[in-house]
């Protein structure tokens, strides 16, 4: 299956009411064509996608939380899995996209692409709901039960290589600093609070 | 060191109700030994969430995750720990300009007695300089509860991250000078 296919899967499950972070490259702009309102950061940190979505969770216990990953940003940072597997927090899903390769970089392989089975490592390091999917038809039950099951959900998708070609004016157009303010600017709305708030002007 | 009858040094015990004056909900560290008593506390205080984690290269996206929803994190480390946590804190700051406050224990401060401290001394200004990141030594008691105030409210205001350094009285198992 490809990635596109896969967003395409679990847009339709991720409300307005739920947080997200995803994977640089071009998941972004994957997501950015699919996402329902400003509720995903656009994480450009590679290794850190999951740990930005394990501060929201437990900082927002009552709202569903969704990691779109990638296989070079779970390998980056492997430590993340024993910290999930010891936190568990019961709104967070992780999603990784595997294909094996750093695509963006050309297509080098990922230890993915050789050895290494990030789902396995994830049990392994205490982590639970660890599946690996292959089919695309599997990825929207399977996404929809690990959103809905009250518990901590780890989900590997073995994707092939590719992506999706976006026309530019497709291409997510927003840099770092627009794409934390529009997020921002999104959870005070629905959550009725002010994050940063303006200047006291004294 | 000053300490109570359980024998948490004061220090530790302020430390803590200077985070829930400043607000902070959410600690998150990788334990070593200077400042071993406020892991303790963290771990064993039931309104603060207390994340351990396996290297201080997990901490920013924890700290920025919770900032971007409306909470206050502090993520706490040895001075050595910059190093790791230097690759995710570059990202969110210069990419994304989200703020984030850490607490550095002061490996390595004048007086230091093992070899093996003094390169954490050695890199830590210039890792902080090199992040842009503003810092303030606390030495003192009474120097904690006012330096987190002031952390939360520049990184908040600045959109960038602030560091507070422990050392002195507020440091344990050292002789460290508290001036």
């Amino acid at each position: 299956m490809r990635r596109i296919e896969v967003i395409r899967a679990i847009a339709p499950l991720v409300t307005p009411e739920d947080l997200l972070t995803t994977s640089l490259g071009a998941t972004m702009d994957d997501w950015w064509n699919h996402q329902p309102a400003d509720n995903a950061l656009f994480v450009g940190t590679l290794g850190s996608v999951t740990t930005t979505a394990l501060g929201m969770a437990v900082s927002m216990p009552h709202r569903r939380v969704i990691a779109i990953e990638s296989d070079g940003g779970v390998l980056f940072n492997l430590g993340v899995l024993c910290t999930l597997g010891a936190e568990r927090p019961a709104n967070l899903t992780v999603l990784v996209m595997d294909n094996g390769i750093y695509e963006s970089i050309g297509g080098p392989a990922t230890h993915t692409g050789r050895n290494s089975d990030i789902a396995a490592m994830a049990e392994a390091a205490g982590c639970i709901n660890c599946r690996t999917l292959t089919a695309t038809a599997a990825v929207g039950p399977a996404f929809a039960a690990m959103l809905d099951d009250g518990e901590f959900g780890y989900m590997v998708a073995k994707i092939e290589p590719g992506a999706h070609p976006w026309p530019v004016d497709k291409k997510k157009p927003t840099d770092g600093v627009e794409d934390k303010y529009r997020f921002i600017r999104y959870v005070e709305r629905l959550e009725n609070k002010t994050i940063h708030g303006g200047a006291q002007h004294y | 060191m000053n300490a109570n009858s359980d024998g948490t040094p004061e220090y530790a015990r302020i430390f803590v109700d200077g985070l829930k004056e400043a607000g902070v909900g959410l600690v998150t560290a990788l334990p070593e030994s200077l400042l071993k008593s406020v892991y303790r506390l963290c771990a064993e205080d039931p309104d603060i969430r207390y994340i351990p984690v396996t290297n201080e290269g997990e901490m920013p996206g924890i700290c920025a995750g919770a900032y971007c929803v409306g909470s206050r994190a502090l993520m706490i480390m040895e001075n050595s720990g910059i190093r790791q946590a230097s690759e995710p804190i570059a990202r969110f700051s210069f990419r994304s300009a989200i703020p984030m406050v850490m607490a550095l224990s002061y490996r390595g401060d004048f007086g230091e007695r093992n070899f093996w401290g003094h390169n954490h001394a050695q890199t830590m200004e210039p890792m902080l300089n090199a992040l842009r990141i503003p810092f303030r030594y606390v030495r003192r008691v009474e120097q904690i509860k006012p330096a987190f105030v002031r952390a939360f409210a520049h990184a908040d205001a600045s959109q960038w991250p602030a560091a507070l350094v422990f050392s002195g009285e507020c440091a344990e198992g050292v002789d460290y000078a508290a001036d």
